[in-house]
C-alpha cells in the first residue's frame, strides 16, 4: 500500500543521454520520456504513434465533414466511404451531433494528440563557440525554447542549491557576463545531483579543455 | 566523535546582536573541532537561499514571513516539510535551537523530536513571570522544553530563571557562558606594543608599570548600550549630573541609541553638561573597541541582564567596570575588576565615586585585565563544553559521567529511559507534553499528534529516497586535524576525570598555546 502510494506520487523518472560526436562538442539531454528497451515495447511505442496520427486525422475529418453537412453541401470525402447506406447513416449522425458538443470534444482530442507527454531539456556545448540550453515545448507542433550563450560571455558554470517549493533542490547554473541573474540549465526538470554532477564535469571538460590530470581531481 | 549539527534560530547575520555572534562563533569553533555545522534561519532582505560563510559554515535562509522584530509568524506546521528536507539532505543528528523568542527555534525542536533527533536549546535571556507577554512566552517555552534533551544557559541566574519558567529538571540544564574574541578587544597599550615589536606578539607581554592617574587627571567614563528602559538608561540619566557635580575631572562618553535618547539629551541641556558628556549615537560592533579604549571606567546600569557580554568586552579593553548587581552580571567578572552597585541612583553614584577613587589611588591594575579575561573566556572553551553536552545526550558519555554522579540515574523524571536521553516513543512524548497544564497540555498533545501524522504523510509523499544528500565541504588537512583532535580528546578525558573543570589553570592554557605555536 505504502509502496503503491509512493509510486503513484513520484515524479517521472529522468534519464540522461550524452552524445559526443567530436571531442570538442557534447550534448547532454535529460528527459522524462520512458525509453523503450524490449522488442514488444518498441512495437508498442510505434503503434501508439500510429494511433495518435489516426485519431488526430479522424477528429479533423469529423470537424470538416460536420462543417460541410451544416452548410448543406455533400461531404465530398464521405463519398469514398464504403456503401450508400453507411454514407447516409454517417450524414444523419453528423446532423444529430450538435456543434456545441462536437467542437469542444474534437478540440480536446486534438489537444491530447499533439500534446507531448514528456519534457526534454538539453545542454549543447561547442568548444570555442558557446553553449545552448533548450527546453522542449508542451506540444509537438511548437518549437523548443532555446538560448545560446557565446563562450566569451560565460563567466562560470556551477552547481548550487536553492529553495523550490517545500524542498531544497540542486541546480546547474551558468553565470553570464553583464546579466543580473544566472541562467539555470534544465530549469523545468531540475535533475538530481548525480546527473547534474556528470553534466557539470562534462561541460567543464569540454568548455575549458581540462586535461585528464585535473579532471581526475575534480 | 564528530556530529552533524544544525543550529536553528530566527536571529542570525546580517542582523547584529549577541545571539547572532554567539551562534556564529560557536559554530565556527565546532567546525574547527571537526564537526559539521549548518545554520537554519529565515530570509533577510536581500539574503535568501543557501549561503556559505567563512570556515565552510553553511547557512539556509528559509524564505518565511517575518512578523515582529525579525521573528517569523508562528504557523507550527508549515515549516515542517522544508525543515525535514534540510535535515535529511544534510544528515543532521543534533538540532540546537537558540533564543527563547525565536519561533523558528521552537518549531524546529518540536519537528526534530518528531523525526527522532537529539535536541539542545540555548537560552540567552531572562524573562519575568508576571506580565501577559511573559506568561505567553513561558507557556510556549514550556511546550518546547518539555521534550528537549538538554538545555544550555549563559549564566547561573539564567539557568534558575529558565528552570522556573519551563519547570525543568535542573540536572538537564547546563551553564556555558558566552565568550569574547579577546583579540578584537585589546587595550590601547597592547596594540601599540604589538605594532612596535611584532616579534613578541605571541609572547605574553608583561605589562609595564601601572600608569598612575593623578588627582587632577581627567577620568573618562564610557557607556555603550542601547538606550532602553531595561538597560537602565533612566538610572544613568539620574546619576550623570550627580557624578559630574561631585567629581570635577570626569568626562562621559555615551554610545548607542534607543527610545530613551531624547530624555538623555534633555537632561544634558537642562544641566548644561554638553562639554562634559559626549554623545556618539549608534555605533557598529567593530567600533566598540575604539570607543572603549578612550575611557577608564565602564558604567553598566542595566536593570536586567542574562550575561552581559559588553562588560567582558570592556574589561578586556582594560576598563574598570561599574555595574549593577542584577541577573547574571555578578557571575561574569571577578571582584577585582568590578565595582557593584544596587540598581538605584544613590548606589550607582556612590559606586562610581569608589571606582574613581581607587583608580586615582592606583589600586586597580587595569592593564592586567586583558590577559585575565583572555584566560577566562574563549570560544574554543565554549565549543569544548558544548561538545560535551552533545556527547552526553547522544549517549557517548554515560549518565554518571555526564552528570558527575549527581542523583540516581533517571530518578527525577519517570518518563525518561535514562536521564538526559529522552525516549522518542510517541506515547512517552505525549506523557511529557500532557503535564504542561490543564488546557495547554491537551492542546500541546494535539499539536504533537498532528505533527506526527504530518511526518508520516511526508514519509509517504516525499520519501527519503527522493531527497539528494548534500556534499560536505571538503575538510582541509584532514590528517593533521585528526591527530590534533585525538590529542585534545585525550586532554579532555584527563580533565573530565578531575571534575567538571570549569576553569582551567593558566599553565594548562600556556602549554596549549605553545603547542599550537609549534605546529
Amino acid at each position: 500500500m505504502l509502496a503503491l502510494l509512493q509510486r503513484l506520487t513520484s515524479p517521472p523518472a529522468q534519464t540522461l543521454t550524452t552524445l559526443q560526436p567530436t571531442p570538442s562538442s557534447i550534448l547532454f539531454t535529460v528527459s522524462t520520456r520512458p525509453v523503450p528497451r524490449t522488442l514488444p515495447a518498441h512495437v508498442l511505442y510505434y503503434i501508439l504513434i500510429l494511433i495518435r496520427i489516426l485519431v488526430g486525422t479522424l477528429s479533423i475529418v469529423t470537424l470538416w465533414a460536420k462543417w460541410r453537412v451544416s452548410q448543406g453541401k455533400e461531404p465530398a470525402l464521405l463519398i469514398c466511404a464504403p456503401g450508400e447506406t453507411t454514407e447516409t447513416w454517417l450524414v444523419k449522425l453528423l446532423e444529430t451531433l450538435q456543434w456545441k458538443y462536437l467542437a469542444p470534444g474534437a478540440l480536446a482530442v486534438l489537444w491530447g494528440v499533439i500534446r507531448r507527454g514528456y519534457t526534454e531539456e538539453s545542454l549543447t556545448i561547442l568548444r570555442g563557440l558557446g553553449v545552448q540550453t533548450s527546453t522542449s515545448s508542451s506540444t509537438f507542433l511548437t518549437t523548443p525554447t532555446t538560448r545560446f550563450i557565446p563562450t566569451t560571455s560565460i563567466q562560470d558554470i556551477f552547481i548550487h542549491e536553492a529553495f523550490k517549493g517545500f524542498e531544497v533542490r540542486f541546480y546547474l547554473a551558468i553565470v553570464v557576463e553583464g546579466e543580473e541573474d544566472v541562467v539555470v540549465v534544465f530549469p523545468s526538470l531540475l535533475p538530481r545531483r548525480a546527473i547534474l554532477e556528470e553534466v557539470w564535469r562534462g561541460a567543464r571538460a569540454c568548455l575549458y579543455e581540462v586535461d585528464n590530470k585535473t579532471k581526475a581531481k575534480t | 566523535m564528530p556530529y552533524n549539527i544544525a543550529m536553528i534560530s530566527d536571529f542570525f547575520f546580517p542582523q547584529p546582536g549577541g545571539v547572532e555572534s554567539h551562534i556564529y562563533q560557536l559554530s565556527s569553533k565546532l567546525i574547527d573541532r571537526g564537526h559539521k555545522v549548518i545554520i537554519i534561519t529565515h530570509a533577510y532582505a536581500g539574503r535568501t537561499g543557501v549561503r556559505y560563510l567563512t570556515n565552510s559554515l553553511k547557512v539556509y535562509h528559509v524564505p518565511f514571513l517575518v512578523m515582529y522584530r525579525e521573528t517569523t509568524f508562528p504557523t507550527v506546521f508549515s515549516f515542517f516539510p522544508i525543515f525535514r528536507n534540510i535535515i535529511i539532505r544534510e544528515q543532521i543528528e543534533i538540532v540546537h535551537g537558540h533564543a527563547s523568542l525565536s519561533n523558528m527555534c521552537h518549531e524546529g525542536i518540536l519537528h526534530a523530536r518528531t523525526m527522532g533527533l537529539r535536541t539542545v536549546f540555548t537560552d540567552h535571556s531572562l524573562f519575568g513571570f508576571a506580565d501577559a507577554g511573559s506568561i505567553l512566552t513561558n507557556k510556549l517555552l514550556k511546550f518546547t522544553l518539555s521534550d528537549v534533551d538538554h538545555v544550555i544557559c549563559v549564566s547561573h541566574t539564567c539557568k534558575e530563571n529558565t528552570v522556573l519558567r519551563a519547570s525543568l529538571d535542573p540536572l538537564m540544564v547546563s551553564v556555558i557562558p558566552n565568550a569574547v574574541v579577546a583579540e578584537n578587544f585589546q587595550p590601547l597599550s597592547h596594540t601599540s606594543n604589538s605594532i612596535t615589536s611584532p616579534a613578541d606578539h605571541h609572547h605574553r607581554n608583561a605589562p609595564g608599570p601601572p600608569r598612575r592617574l593623578g588627582p587632577h587627571d581627567t577620568i573618562t567614563i564610557v557607556v555603550i548600550s542601547r538606550l532602553f528602559y531595561n538597560k537602565g538608561t533612566d538610572l544613568l540619566i539620574a546619576a550623570i549630573p550627580r557624578i559630574l557635580a561631585s567629581h570635577p575631572n570626569v568626562r562621559f562618553i555615551i554610545a548607542g541609541t534607543g527610545p530613551k535618547a531624547i530624555d538623555l539629551e534633555q537632561m544634558l541641556e537642562r544641566n548644561v553638561l554638553q562639554d562634559r558628556v559626549e554623545l556618539l549615537g549608534p555605533i557598529r560592533h567593530e567600533e566598540v573597541r575604539d570607543v572603549m579604549v578612550r575611557g577608564h571606567i565602564y558604567l553598566h546600569p542595566s536593570l536586567t541582564e542574562a550575561f552581559g557580554t559588553v562588560i567582558v568586552e570592556a574589561a578586556s579593553c582594560g576598563l574598570y567596570v561599574v555595574c549593577t548587581r542584577v541577573g547574571g552580571i555578578p557571575e561574569v567578572l571577578p571582584g577585582h575588576m568590578t565595582e557593584f552597585a544596587k540598581p538605584e541612583e544613590d548606589d550607582i553614584v556612590a559606586a562610581t565615586g569608589r571606582a574613581i577613587a581607587s583608580l586615582r589611588a592606583g589600586k586597580v591594575r587595569t592593564e592586567l585585565f586583558h590577559n585575565q579575561v583572555k584566560q577566562m573566556y574563549s570560544w574554543t572553551d565554549v565549543a569544548q563544553r558544548t561538545e560535551r553536552v552533545y556527547d552526553g545526550i547522544s549517549g557517548v558519555l554515560s549518565h554518571d559521567e555526564f552528570y558527575q554522579g549527581a542523583g540516581a540515574g533517571g530518578g527525577w523524571s519517570a518518563t525518561r529511559g535514562r536521564a538526559g536521553v529522552q525516549s522518542f516513543a510517541l506515547i512517552e512524548r505525549l506523557k511529557r507534553y500532557y503535564g504542561c497544564g490543564i488546557w495547554a497540555g491537551k492542546l500541546f498533545c494535539l499539536c504533537v499528534i498532528v505533527d506526527y501524522l504530518l511526518f508520516v504523510l511526508l514519509e509517504i509523499f516525499a520519501p527519503r529516497s527522493r531527497i539528494d544528500i548534500a556534499r560536505n565541504w571538503p575538510k582541509k588537512d584532514i590528517k593533521g586535524g585528526k591527530d590534533k583532535e585525538k590529542e585534545k580528546d585525550a586532554d579532555n578525558g584527563a580533565k573530565d576525570g578531575s571534575g567538571i573543570g570549569r576553569k582551567r589553570s593558566a599553565r594548562h592554557r600556556r602549554e596549549k598555546r605553545e603547542e599550537r605555536d609549534e605546529s
